[in-house]
């Protein structure tokens, strides 16, 4: 708050200096006075566009009036209050201000309203998307449980077992999706606030790489991190999601991939993650909505496909919490990299 | 049969006490259940169980109470479940004494794992690992208490005071997650906003010492955000 009103007189002082100069600078050396009062007009409208509310336009409006007053009009360097012609300018100048200061708060409730909107619409497409991709795992477990459980007695033994086997990687499927809908309600609401520790990057890549190797074991990650302690500042539990995230979009979506790649360095004060994989690459029609849409590979329609949708969007907020951004390319030597940054700790 | 470990589940959902229970005897323990705290604390008073599994959200009041409760007079192993993801939950429930923390929704490998490396641990503190002449082993490791060194597979890994003094201390709670705070307290003796950071820099130097890379899973688990866990494999 303490900010914005410092901002809002710097840039008010900064621009009616440089009015106050610029009018001497006409008024000398181009002995043009009639051009005063506009320099001032447009100093006015500038600091009633750059600042919030009513009240800085005002007093620079009057501060303009009262310096015009003084040291550009006849008698200079000397207050005369009998000319008319000030009168008249002051009005305009307020009228100015005025007009102004109603125009810019009316854009910037606007684009709040926008943004929000925005927002309740992203949340819509979730939820819309959430309770379509939940449905056919669960109508898979449900039916698979019901089936063993009433017919038991009749059924083989390796029907239920595979039955079986599918209610437990449906389940598993339901949890991943459940963790990332949690951690992103989890600093969505305005009173939850991220809590950045200092995260050692060795530890960070081992949890991953622990995990990940569980769920995964065939899958072989190539890894490249700096040798030097390097700590970053994040939510430890919510970047290892994003990696976790970002390595299983590779093994499931990368077609024809035989590698996946984890890559980090340091950059200036960033440490810069990398996931990269030699499969197919993205196509180029799904770039723009690639971290916004929920309902993700709706094109091909082949089941799974819908987690990438959540999946992305969820690390992209998680990296948009962090102050970073998620980007995606393709590799020119094929295959898709992500990439996003995190502040490096600062040293104690 | 009389041999079997008894183990009480203190949770209130029957679908998780019914599979938790199915699983656990079908590895060969034997279970008591109890659905509210004060049942569980009867039952434990009773029953005299080896292992305590206990549900944070229980109906009657929070499972922290109980789990305050019981260590008060008992050591017995206790493994907290929760649906609660967040970290601060783990430290603190750690930190009250529990032995090892499972966060809802978890596999039945994952947890038969953890009362499996608990009991053993717990069985064993008075001798596993630790060999006759103050020595502990697990795996490659050997660590010399009183040499005060450390080995991987007969070769002895050069470590600083602090650092032995880390790995001692992991591996006297073998199998059980350490926190931060506790580490910092039993090597240093107190813990401040620098301690983490001393304790994450000598880590680091043990992982480089013992050419630990990161994903090998070997040796020491990193718990993000809470603390560290030497295990077997």
């Amino acid at each position: 708050m303490n900010k914005t009103i410092l901002k809002n007189i710097v840039h008010t002082a900064l621009i009616l200096i440089a009015a106050f100069f610029a009018a001497l600078a006409i008024q000398n050396l181009l002995s043009a006075p009639r051009l005063v009062p506009a320099v001032f007009v447009l100093a006015v409208f500038l600091i009633s566009l750059l600042t919030n509310g009513y009240i800085y336009g005002l007093l620079s409006a009057l501060v303009s009036v009262l310096a015009v007053n003084f040291a550009f009009t006849f008698p200079f360097f000397e207050f005369n209050f009998t000319i008319q012609e000030n009168a008249v300018s002051a009005l305009i100048m307020i009228a100015v201000t005025a007009i102004t200061c109603a125009l810019t708060t009316k854009i910037k409730q606007h684009d709040a309203l926008k943004a929000e909107n925005e927002k309740e619409k992203m949340r819509a497409n979730l939820l819309r998307a959430i309770s379509h991709d939940l449905r056919t795992p669960l109508t898979a477990i449900y039916g698979s449980a019901s089936t063993i459980a009433d017919n038991y007695a009749v059924l083989k033994d390796e029907d239920k077992i595979n039955m079986l086997i599918g209610i437990k990687e449906d389940s598993q499927w339901l949890i991943r999706m459940v963790e990332n809908l949690l951690s992103v309600t989890r600093f969505d609401s305005p009173n939850v606030k991220l809590i950045k520790t200092s995260v050692v990057l060795e530890e960070l890549i081992d949890s991953v790489l622990s995990k990940f190797h569980k769920r995964y074991p065939h899958v072989n990650v190539g890894l490249q991190i700096p040798k030097d302690f390097i700590a970053v500042s994040a939510d430890p539990i919510l970047i290892e999601q994003v990696l976790i995230n970002l390595l299983e979009n590779a093994v499931i979506h990368a077609k024809g991939m035989t590698k996946v790649n984890l890559n980090v360095f340091v950059l200036g004060s960033k440490a810069i993650f990398e996931v990269k994989d030699d499969g197919e690459g993205i196509a180029p029609e799904k770039f723009k909505t690639l971290f916004t849409t929920f309902s993700g590979a709706s094109g091909d329609g082949e089941g799974k496909t819908h987690s990438m949708g959540i999946g992305l969007s969820v690390c992209a907020t998680i990296i948009k919490a962090h102050n970073g951004a998620l980007s995606a390319e393709n590799c020119s030597e094929g295959g898709a990299v992500f990439r996003f940054s995190l502040d490096l700790e600062e040293e104690i | 049969m009389n041999n079997k470990y008894k183990i009480l589940i203190v949770e209130d959902e029957v679908n998780i006490s019914r599979f938790l229970t199915a699983l656990l005897e079908a590895n060969g323990y034997s279970v008591i259940n109890a659905n509210t705290a004060e049942k569980g604390h009867l039952m434990f008073t009773s029953h005299h169980p080896d292992l305590i599994v206990l549900d944070l959200g229980l109906p009657d009041k929070d499972g922290m109470c109980l789990l305050d409760e019981i260590r008060e007079t008992s050591a017995t192993p206790i493994i907290v479940l929760s649906a609660r993801s967040d970290e601060s939950d783990k430290v603190s429930a750690l930190d009250k004494g529990a032995n090892d923390y499972v966060t809802k929704p978890f596999g039945s490998q994952e947890f038969a794992a953890r009362v499996r490396s608990i009991l053993r641990s717990n069985r064993h503190s008075a001798d596993e690992g630790k060999l006759p002449g103050g020595k502990f082993t697990s795996g490659d490791i050997t660590i010399d208490y009183d040499a005060r060194k450390f080995f991987v597979a007969d070769n002895e890994i050069k470590l600083t005071q602090t650092e032995f003094n880390i790995m001692a201390l992991l591996s006297e709670h073998f199998g059980k997650v350490l926190t931060y705070s506790f580490i910092a307290k039993e090597i240093w003796g107190y813990f401040d906003t620098g301690s983490i950071k001393k304790l994450q820099v000598n880590m680091a130097n043990i992982r480089r010492k013992l050419s630990l890379e990161p994903g090998s899973g070997r040796y020491i688990s990193n718990e993000l955000g809470v603390g560290y866990r030497m295990h077997s494999d």
